[in-house]
């Protein structure tokens, strides 16, 4: 699970542009509220292709990706429950 | 093809920069071309005695063939350009050859990888974004 949590740190570090490094956010820092990371649709869209091509998990419902993106911690759990990772 | 794929785009002849559509895989992969001539009318300003297809109208027609690829009747915005390129300049006389792969979407948003070519030549590339803009609803996804 950490080794996971640490690919989807580095995931967000090099395909978003943050307004934060990754080392300044928690794993349960929400990544779109405007309190958290602050993130778009077009970042949802960028990190839901990039966890296909890292973790070969596929995202294509909203809904699905509204609860999934939520944290790092819950990108790492849906990916570990896809049996991926 | 049963019906003219061109009928699939919003756009109105003014702003038209897809001529033809060779091969359509909905929601795949299209090839189109766009013939450059004298008579375009930008190409009267840019520049004159010195005629060349501005880059951002290559990114234009390069999103409208990517349009092809979304479902029909939807009308889309660009929401994003990534990764452009703009190798060699297109003049009048050249056809260019635009090819479009969707890569992937979610929600509204859809993203394509887009390659622009004439005679084999690459002249322009880019990842391009587009948000399908429904009529009468919220264009954000």
């Amino acid at each position: 699970m950490n080794d996971i949590v640490q690919r989807v740190r580095q995931l967000l570090a090099t395909r978003l542009k943050l307004a934060k490094t990754v080392d300044e956010i928690t794993d349960d820092t929400p990544l779109f509220a405007p309190t958290g990371l602050g993130l778009d649709s077009i970042d949802a869209l960028e990190l839901v292709l990039g966890l296909e091509k890292e973790f070969g998990v596929v995202i294509e419902d909203r809904a699905v990706a509204i609860r999934v993106l939520t944290s790092i911690k819950t990108i790492a759990e849906f990916i570990q429950s896809q049996g991926k990772g | 093809m049963d019906s003219d794929p061109l009928s699939r785009l919003p756009h109105g002849n003014a702003f038209r920069f897809v001529d033809r559509v060779l091969e359509l895989t909905p929601g795949t992969r299209v090839i189109a071309l766009k013939n450059v001539t004298v008579g375009d009318p930008h190409l009267q300003g840019h520049f004159p005695g010195n005629p060349i297809m501005p880059g951002v109208l290559l990114v234009e027609a390069m999103a409208q063939a990517a349009g092809l690829l979304l479902p029909e009747g939807s009308s889309a915005l660009l929401a994003q350009i990534k990764e452009a390129r703009f190798r060699r300049p297109v003049v009048p006389g050249d056809q260019m050859r635009i090819e479009a792969e969707r890569l992937g979407g979610l929600g509204a948003l859809h993203r394509f990888a887009v390659k622009a070519s004439v005679e084999g030549a690459p002249v322009a590339e880019a990842e391009l974004v587009l948000a399908v803009n429904d009529r009468g609803r919220e264009g954000t996804p």
